[in-house]
């Protein structure tokens, strides 16, 4: 069976001001990406990017981003994401930094990890919570996200509890 | 997950810029942190500072991400050593949690190591935690094989710091090129991969630095250990340079006010009677 494998790395981009993070765009993000990896690992290095790397998923609220590349060589890849100090949008230099949070052969696996991931990041939200209200709006979208999650289990227990049935 | 530590970040003066540092650090799931304080001693007798009291930085340390417990703060000493003279442990070096030395010559990196049997005063003396390595220049002097395998016997860790990498396209190739001569010799061993930050942008994670381990032709497993578990054996290591043979360990017993008042009568019951 033929079928190309490719790993998912899931990344957060870590600005030291919080203002700047709605101006990421996913165009941005790939030229440079593009540039490190030609600064660090020469043609060699821009050759394989130009072979299976995209920006699949980019949420400009949190930072995160999910790049695609092929698995033969994604940590030459990887290593040229460390040597990364601005990204390039627009004329506009922003000095940021790029961190690893997950590496998966899969948009499924990196999808669990990131829901797990950002209710970890509501926790430590409610722990810097200054006013009531800040308090009140971080625990409700806590609350919701968890019922929720047991509810689709629930669902899903008895849909196959009446085909077991049938 | 396994304990990640990050064993340099250059001290300043500036108290914000260090907490800015340090709750970055914490951010990025790192549990332990070293704030660096080095030192060039020019003349004989080198000024060894005062560390600042980590309680100082912050009243409420931050929490590493993934875990519950707060972030710890050590501190560090690191000298930057041209001449043997420059390197005497006095009580002031009990300050600092790790020390570490930046050999500038081949014979000072070289003395580091000779057995202790030798009689050389200044090897004996040599009570280091870290040896670092030059990142900023080419490597001046060429290493042989026999003190470093006497290095990592004795239990001393080799220290490669990635923030020059980061910031200049020179350093990087020096920084590289500088750890492929280490890693040739020493096979991967006793290894630790630190940053060097002066601000909280050079800090990279842990996993990113893992993946940079392969670029030094570090294995897998040797590049996340590079940032675990040896950074947590060159605690220990720090931690026993204050116990008699990692056996006895002393600790001041706080005096309690009762034996203060019974110290009170006794001269004067001594006056008396002489009187």
């Amino acid at each position: 069976m033929v079928r190309f494998k490719s790993r998912y790395l899931l990344c957060e981009v870590c600005f030291s001001e919080r203002s700047s993070l709605p101006l990421l765009e996913d165009k941005a993000i790939y030229n440079t990406v593009r540039a490190a990896v030609n600064r660090a690992h020469g043609d060699y290095g821009s050759a394989h990017f130009n072979i299976g790397v995209m920006v699949k998923y980019l949420n400009a609220h949190t930072g995160v981003v999910l790049i695609r590349c092929r698995k033969g060589h994604y940590q030459l890849i990887w290593s040229a994401l460390t040597f990364i100090t601005c990204l390039e949008n627009r004329g506009q230099r922003v000095p940021c930094f790029i961190n690893c949070l997950h590496v998966g052969g899969t948009i499924r696996t990196c999808q669990k990890f990131l829901v797990k991931y950002n209710r970890q990041q509501l926790d430590r939200m409610l722990l810097d919570c200054k006013t009531d209200a800040e308090k009140q709006e971080v625990r409700r979208s806590i609350l919701s996200c968890s019922l929720s999650a047991v509810r689709e289990e629930e669902a899903y227990e008895d849909w196959s509890d009446d085909n077991e049935e049938i | 997950m396994s304990v990640f530590m990050d064993l340099n970040i250059i001290s300043s003066n500036d108290k914000n810029r260090l907490q800015s540092i340090i709750e970055t650090a914490a951010h990025l799931s790192y549990s332990t942190v070293a704030i660096n304080y080095v030192i060039e001693p020019q003349q004989k007798k080198p000024e060894i500072p005062k560390p600042q009291s980590v309680s100082d930085i912050f009243d409420k340390f931050p929490i590493v991400q993934g875990k519950s417990s707060p972030i710890k703060v050590l501190n560090r000493l690191t000298i930057v050593a041209s001449d043997a003279s420059h390197f005497r442990p006095t009580n002031e070096y009990k300050n600092f949690d790790l020390v570490a030395v930046y050999p500038k010559t081949e014979k000072l990196f070289h003395c580091l190591y000779v057995f202790p049997h030798l009689s050389q005063a200044a090897c004996m003396t040599f009570d280091v935690d870290i040896i670092c390595i030059a990142v900023t220049e080419k490597q001046p002097f060429h290493f042989k094989r026999a003190p470093v395998n006497g290095a990592i016997d004795r239990g001393v860790f080799f220290e490669i710091c990635y923030a020059a990498a980061i910031r200049d396209n020179i350093m990087r190739r020096y920084t590289i090129s500088n750890a492929f001569v280490l890693m040739e010799l020493c096979k991967g061993k006793n290894i630790i991969v630190s940053s060097g930050a002066e601000r909280p942008l050079e800090l990279r994670g842990p996993y990113d630095i893992a993946n940079l381990g392969l670029v030094f032709s570090l294995s897998d497993g040797d590049a996340k250990a590079a940032v675990s578990t040896n950074c947590r054996s060159v605690l220990l290591h720090g931690e026993t340079r204050a116990t008699a043979f990692g056996v006895v360990h002393t600790m001041k017993k706080p005096q309690t006010p009762e034996k203060q008042e019974e110290e009170t009568p006794a001269p004067k019951k001594a006056k008396i009677e002489l009187v």
